[in-house]
């Protein structure tokens, strides 16, 4: 196992001793910023403005993503909706808002639609590892969270948005608690917190590295008890107005019946998510793969308008070797119990618990001065160095905390609790995205907006635990607010989308994408033509196999 | 390194695939992504199921495609399994309750197959034993990792629902839990979110690193 890095690896055995004493460089705040602009991927200029829409000609967005948001519909010209649902509520995206969403409505007596392009649950929530914050602590407060998270967010966050945020922090807790989810508490019955990148008191609360699944297992089981209707594998491909602007529903891709569907709703609340598959500057990701920012091209068509998406989050720690799991997270809480960031000379360059687009910035500088190390398959990385936690909180801890990570390391015969592993920075986070109020309210009515797929809480640079907070407290706010501001049941058309087009015609040299992009290009999953009334497809070679009993050979 | 090519056979059909790369990469390079399904492809959302056969003869089994390297020889069936209609979890659970709820709790034959089906290592037959006898906190222990793949459901003769039971236990669990939640207020409350909440922009960034110090205002 790791052969090839034999040597390498005795170059970080060998300063193990000195670094468990002596403190690794902290940077200030001018080293920082000197740092983010030279090495951080938001900052090296591959960004432009865009030519359509609302956004056109004013902030820049990253390439990929403005070909998409300038790209045309997949709808043919000429389609006329015709209404095969009709419900009170839509919801786009089965990931951790919109459950909560529908959790929020289900005692309304409101007829509640859901629709999610993969299976309800497969999404970004159930990958998040970490944990979640909330300010529990003695010496804590929604106030320090909030100068938390502002600081990290290099102060651009919606003042307003944060103080929900970091308000209803507790509440929330006591909301998922109350619906079954089993935080991790001490002896004395209080939760256990963990410190996080930027936490200025121990404010994290988690169910080991499977936190999201905590939460997403809980909320999909609660969701299913409820009278949801629940559409899988049905992909949003455009929203529906009333033809005054008012967004009214929307055309769903059943991709099991291989057939379109009309849904008449009241309310929107889209709740699709981020867009880490959409793959910046070729970037890996750590995210799930429907992740591919339909909901951003989506609402911005409609005209709603879009914030601080020229930033991501590139999180510190993704895996890059064994290539099979590059990308995938190492979460942070590794590292805020003793795993330290070494690079090929067994230098600890950085204080791990810098904020993460510090930290990533530090690792691709070490990177590029020639103190990575560089895997069989060309990548190349630094060491986190997993061995220390053992040695600094007592054998056992790492396999206690985080049997995930031990979980998909052993497959390849590597153990991490002796063996440091190897890591770059991978795509995690948009922290931009729709603009929206305190009530989760995008510039359009009857389309809410709420989760990973809204912009302005997080600023520039999210905290980790502050998304799966995010979900939580918004998931419910925007319900509460649809409950509060239904609007009656308008026309189903396509004005919105035909002046979005028309605008489109008047710009000379756009790029002919079709978008939303709706899978990873790596997968080759396509929307299939999207044609009205199309026969139903053959049904796939897989299903003319019996699959066999594994214990009958 | 050079990057060697493996045969394997996916529903039947034989493609090449590279050494190294999960069951889902090969799939997908293979033009055939509509074989089998994905959601997380990092191993914890459970919908990439497979059942594998090897053609030396190696006991073959259940796996995540999203997880698995390919093998040479290895035959793969995508097995996807559907979600079962969950049952509401009770406050103060007990083995009675349980029984109401999951009617074939007592039908284990102690076969042991979920134990193996499991990607996620638990220990299924073990734990389900253990709600027979009501020993509900190893229970839940036994399900933290588990991802709802649903394997050791399909596989179970008896319909035994392993996992169900094992989200409700930790549902009825966490429900029934004595929660002490602070309320986070003091008699500064306000004052903290005016000098917070400054109008402008540098003022309240300035505040927020100063207050993030000690969690007081320091005039
Ligand atoms: C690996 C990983 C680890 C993380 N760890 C943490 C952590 O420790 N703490 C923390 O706070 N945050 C963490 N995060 C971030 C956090 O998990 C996400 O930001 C948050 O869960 C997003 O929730 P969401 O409901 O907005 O989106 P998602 O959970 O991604 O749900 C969106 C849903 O919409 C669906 N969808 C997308 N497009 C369409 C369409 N066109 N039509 C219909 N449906 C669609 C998606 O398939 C998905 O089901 C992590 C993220 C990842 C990827
Ligand atoms: S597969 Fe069914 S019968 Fe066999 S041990 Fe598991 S629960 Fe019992
Ligand atoms: S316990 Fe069952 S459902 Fe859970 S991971 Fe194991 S096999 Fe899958
Ligand atoms: S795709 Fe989620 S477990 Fe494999």
């Amino acid at each position: 196992m790791m052969q090839w890095a034999q040597e390498l690896l005795k170059k970080v055995e060998a300063t193990r001793s000195v670094r468990l004493e002596q403190p690794a460089p902290v940077l200030d705040s001018v080293q920082e910023g000197a740092l983010l602009k030279q090495y951080h991927p938001d900052y090296l200029g591959h960004e432009r403005k865009l030519a359509v829409g609302p956004n056109a000609g004013e902030e820049k967005f990253p390439l990929e993503l403005a070909e998409l948001l300038e790209g045309d519909s997949s709808l043919e010209p000429d389609t006329t909706p015709k209404v095969d649902i009709e419900t009170d509520v839509l919801i786009l995206g089965g990931g951790g808002a919109g459950a909560t969403a529908a959790l929020t409505l289900a005692e309304s007596g409101l007829s509640v639609h859901l629709a999610t392009k993969l299976r309800l649950g497969d999404s970004n929530t159930v990958m998040a590892e970490g944990g979640i914050q909330s300010a529990l602590a003695e010496n804590d407060s929604a106030r320090r969270h909030f100068a938390d998270a502002l600081v990290g967010g290099h102060g651009e966050n919606d003042p307003e948005l944060l103080r929900i945020l970091c308000e209803q922090g507790p509440e929330s807790i006591r909301w998922l608690s109350q619906l079954g989810c089993l935080f991790e508490q001490n002896e004395d019955g209080r939760f256990r917190l963990r410190a996080g990148g930027g936490t200025s008191v121990p404010r994290v609360l988690a169910c080991r590295d499977y936190t999201g699944l905590e939460i997403m297992r809980v909320l999909k089981d609660a969701v299913r008890l409820t009278s949801t209707h629940i559409l899988e594998e049905h992909v949003a491909v455009e929203l529906l107005d009333d033809g005054a602007g008012q967004v009214t529903g929307a055309i769903l891709f059943d991709r099991i019946a291989g057939k379109r569907i009309c849904v008449s709703a009241r309310a929107v609340i889209l709740a699709t998510g981020g867009s880490g598959q959409i793959r910046l500057q070729g970037f890996p990701t750590s995210n799930h793969v429907g992740a591919t920012g339909d909901g951003l091209v989506l609402a911005y068509r409609q005209g709603c308008r879009l914030i601080h998406l020229d930033s991501y989050q590139y999180h510190p720690s993704g895996a890059c070797y064994p290539e099979a799991l590059a990308g995938q997270l190492v979460t942070e809480a590794i590292r805020s119990i003793g795993a330290q960031v070494v690079n090929a000379e067994g230098v600890h360059f950085i204080n791990e618990m810098a904020y993460r687009d510090v930290l990533a910035g530090a690792i691709i500088k070490e990177i590029a001065e020639g103190r990575g190390v560089k895997t069989p398959h060309g990548k190349t990385g630094v060491w986190l160095d997993t061995p220390m936690i053992d040695l600094k909180n007592g054998a056992g801890t790492l396999a206690r905390q985080f049997p995930g990570l031990i979980h998909r390391f052993e497959r390849y015969a590597i153990d991490p609790t002796k063996t440091p592993i190897l890591i770059y920075p991978t795509l995690h986070y948009q922290n931009g995205g729709i603009r929206v109020d305190t009530q989760c309210r995008t510039d359009r009515v009857g389309l809410w907006a709420c989760g990973e797929v809204t912009g302005g809480l997080h600023g520039k640079n999210r905290l980790m635990g502050n998304s799966l907070l995010d979900i939580t407290v918004f998931g419910r706010r925007a319900a509460e607010s649809v409950l509060g501001n239904l609007p009656e049941r308008g026309a189903s058309t396509l004005t919105n989308l035909e002046r979005f087009r028309s605008e489109r015609e008047k710009v000379e040299g756009l790029a002919q994408t079709r978008s939303p992009q709706f899978f990873p290009e790596a997968s080759g999953m396509k929307l299939e033509s999207c044609a009205v009334e199309e026969a139903p497809k053959e049904e796939a070679a897989s299903q003319s196999f019996e699959p066999p009993n594994p214990f009958n050979f | 390194m050079a990057e060697k090519k493996v045969e394997i056979r996916i529903s039947g059909k034989t493609i090449q695939a590279q050494a190294g790369e999960t069951l889902i990469h090969a799939i997908w390079s293979a033009g055939m992504p509509e074989s089998i399904k994905t959601g997380c492809a990092g191993g914890v959302c459970g919908a990439c199921t497979v059942t594998l056969r090897y053609s030396d003869g190696r006991k073959g089994g259940t796996e995540l495609a999203c997880m698995k390297p390919v093998e040479a020889g290895m035959e793969v069936f995508p097995c996807p399994v559907d979600a079962e209609a969950p049952v509401e979890p009770v406050m103060e659970p007990d083995v009675r309750s349980l029984q109401a709820a999951f009617p074939t709790l007592n039908r284990c034959t102690k076969c042991g197959s979920c134990s193996t089906a499991c990607p996620m290592s638990i220990p299924v037959m073990d734990s389900v034993l253990r709600m027979q006898k009501g020993e509900f906190s190893e229970v839940a222990e036994d399900f933290t990792t588990c991802i709802h793949c649903g394997l050791c459901r399909f596989v179970c003769e008896d319909k035994v629902k392993p996992h169900n039971m094992g989200l409700w236990v930790r549902r009825s669990l966490g429900m029934s839990r004595d929660l002490s939640i602070p309320h986070g207020e003091n008699e500064n409350t306000e004052k903290e979110w005016q000098y917070l909440m400054h109008t402008d922009r540098e003022l309240r960034l300035q505040n927020a690193r100063q207050f993030r110090q000690t969690g007081k205002v320091e005039s």
